[in-house]
């Protein structure tokens, strides 16, 4: 036998016998009831499925009503009560004193209540429930409170850490504006102190990169204020990651210098315009970049001096043309030698030119 | 005539191939002949060596068999070898035993690039005995007084693994090439090309700054043969940069930046 969906748990109270002992036309009252009350305890609920039969054999429903009632009042105050009066009432019910039953009842209820005592512990029990409640509603504060205190320790932990790497920086610093070229010192400092502020840790990634990229003419003082903002933006999203776009350790970064590069690099078609020179005049000339200028005779016979950066035009193709130009007026220079004319040797020089272009 | 004599006959130039006189080469070369000695030529790449023996072939109206020397080429291609034909083993004769029995000229281009075993053979025909050992026949061939043998190599590909050894080198008399004067190679382009003057100027002028390149990451510089590619392509009409790219610039090197430098040089006269 199956019990349907509104039998719910009552199955496990409910043995095969009880059911059968109950009339079919009543059977499913009687599992509702005891559904009903095992709501208040379940062990409430198994004894009153095994006294239910007898009372519903009575076909008295007002004795079964009174019986749920008189069960049901004292299982509030306790039901322990409960089951042990459901389990005697059936019998009282017999007795030959009509009374005997709810009196019975009664001291039960009175019994499991208490009474000036048990008002003491009513008192208590209130207070503890308004305690209760209390730390009831506390208990988000206690929580907000525990994760306050978790944050602060692992901002102290950072804090540690960035001191750390403000005292690096502090040692790193020197060196690097030793090397800075003067011209590039106002956009360097603002831009590595922008990035000291946010995390001295990618300050030092970014000082060094800052240095070479300016000093290689890489880019432009408003490339690297843009450079640092948009590497600033990706340090915001995650430290690491930022630390690595200031290491130039990143694609993005290497992506948003090339967006940012103005002009053409010497460096990128220095072999290019080297193999020109050298096809051109016959020598074997070397391209060397202005910025190196303070460390060579620019004259010298078989270097051409150009710029580290063309940015005389806004297309690439243009500047190569302008890098061009240069060279072909270095490679003329060193091919017929310019800068080599000495009155000492004047005369072999008039006649090599007579030789070679006749009077 | 038999067969073979038809075979040979072919090979024999009937019209003349066009060659400008760089020095006294022809003189050599004929002096050579007349001396019954071996010549080798030495130059670079497209410098006109080929086409030199070809005009000396139709000028001494001598035959040419010119074969094209590789790595895998032993000595048995030379000389010649059995082969199977219709169940019976036949000898065929190589292009050195035709050649020697014929009385013409065999010229070996690149010969270092033949095995070494192939000296063996070159050896006797190029001192005062002039024959020709077929070792698999038992025989020796003489070689008559019209037959003469040159060889080709280029110094500039030669390497430790793969030269001329001296004992082969100095029984050759050596005739030295290499690109044309800037005039010379002018005319050279017109006859050749059929371009015009300036144009010929141009392009002599892009192959003179070219050449500066050697020794720079350039092998070799552009040979006269190129400069005359780059003609014909644009007296077929191709765009001069276009023609000059395509025969003077890819060719001769795979370096993008070496490419890139060709390029801007071609630019300075196109």
């Amino acid at each position: 036998m199956t019990f349907g969906p509104s039998g719910g748990n009552v199955g496990m109270y409910v043995a095969r016998e009880m059911l059968e002992a109950v009339p079919a036309d009543q059977q499913e009252a009687y599992l509702r009831m005891v559904e009903s009350i095992s709501e208040l305890k379940y062990q409430l609920g198994v004894e009153v499925a095994r006294q239910l039969p007898r009372l519903i054999a009575q076909s008295d429903p007002d004795l079964v009503a009174r019986y749920l009632t008189q069960v049901s009042d004292v299982a509030k105050l306790g039901w322990r009560s409960g089951v042990e009066v459901a389990k005697q009432l059936p019998d009282l019910y017999e007795a030959p004193d009509p009374e005997l039953a709810d009196n019975y009842v009664t001291i039960i209820g009175d019994a499991t209540t208490g009474t000036a005592a048990g008002a003491g512990s009513a008192e208590m029990a209130d207070e503890l429930a308004q305690l209760e409640r209390e730390i009831q509603e506390m208990e988000p504060k206690v929580k907000r409170a525990q994760e306050l205190r978790t944050q602060l320790a692992a901002e102290d932990r950072r804090d540690e850490k960035r001191k750390k790497h403000a005292v690096e920086l502090a040692t790193a610093l020197p060196p690097l504006l030793a090397r800075l070229r003067p011209r590039h010192r106002e956009t360097y400092l603002v831009q590595v102190q922008r990035v000291a502020a946010a995390d001295p840790e990618a300050a030092l990634e970014a000082a060094d990169t800052l240095l070479d990229l300016l000093n290689g003419e890489r880019v432009s003082h408003d490339g690297a204020v843009e450079w640092v903002s948009r590497g600033l933006e990706v340090l915001e999203r995650n430290k690491e990651v930022g630390r690595g776009y200031f290491r130039l350790g990143s694609k993005f970064s290497l992506d948003v210098l090339e967006e940012l590069r103005e002009g053409l690099a010497l460096k990128s078609i220095a072999r290019v315009l080297k193999l020109y020179a050298t096809a051109l005049s016959g020598r074997d000339i070397a391209i060397r970049s202005s910025e190196d200028a303070n460390t060579l005779e620019i004259y010298t016979a078989d270097h051409i001096v150009l710029p580290a950066d063309m940015r005389v035009f806004d297309e690439e193709r243009q500047n190569f043309a302008a890098y061009k130009v240069a060279t072909a007026q270095g490679a003329g220079r060193i091919e017929f030698g310019t800068y080599l004319l000495s009155l000492d040797d004047i005369t072999e020089t008039v006649t090599a030119i007579q030789t070679k272009y006749g009077e | 005539m038999g067969v073979e004599s038809q075979r040979v006959e072919e090979f024999r130039l009937t019209k003349e191939p066009y060659y400008l006189p760089l020095g006294h080469e022809v003189e050599l070369f004929e002096a050579a002949y007349n001396a019954k000695l071996p010549v080798m030529l030495k130059g670079p790449t497209g410098c006109g060596k080929t086409r030199f023996v070809e005009h000396m072939s139709w000028r001494l109206g001598r035959t040419l068999i010119t074969v094209a020397c590789h790595e895998d080429l032993t000595a048995s291609d030379l000389v010649g070898k059995y082969t199977l034909q219709n169940d019976a083993t036949v000898w065929q004769d190589g292009p050195l035993t035709t050649a020697v029995k014929s009385g013409g000229i065999a010229y070996l281009d690149e010969v270092v690039e033949a095995r070494k075993d192939t000296t063996v053979v070159i050896h006797p025909l190029t001192d005062d005995r002039r024959v020709l050992p077929i070792e698999k026949k038992g025989e020796i061939v003489q070689a008559p007084d019209d037959f003469m043998l040159v060889i080709s190599y280029n110094p500039g590909y030669q390497s430790v693994l793969k030269d001329l050894k001296h004992s082969t080198k100095q029984r050759f008399v050596a005739i030295e090439f290499d690109y044309p004067k800037a005039d010379l190679e002018e005319i050279i382009l017109q006859e050749e090309a059929g371009i015009d003057a300036d144009t010929a100027a141009k392009l002599v002028k892009i192959a003179e700054k070219v050449r500066n390149l050697r020794t720079h990451g350039l092998e070799e510089g552009v040979s006269t043969r190129l400069l005359v590619y780059a003609g014909q392509l644009m007296a077929a009409g191709v765009e001069a940069v276009e023609a000059c790219e395509a025969t003077i610039c890819k060719p001769i090197t795979d370096d993008v930046e070496m490419q890139r430098s060709i390029v801007e040089i071609i630019a300075t006269q196109f």
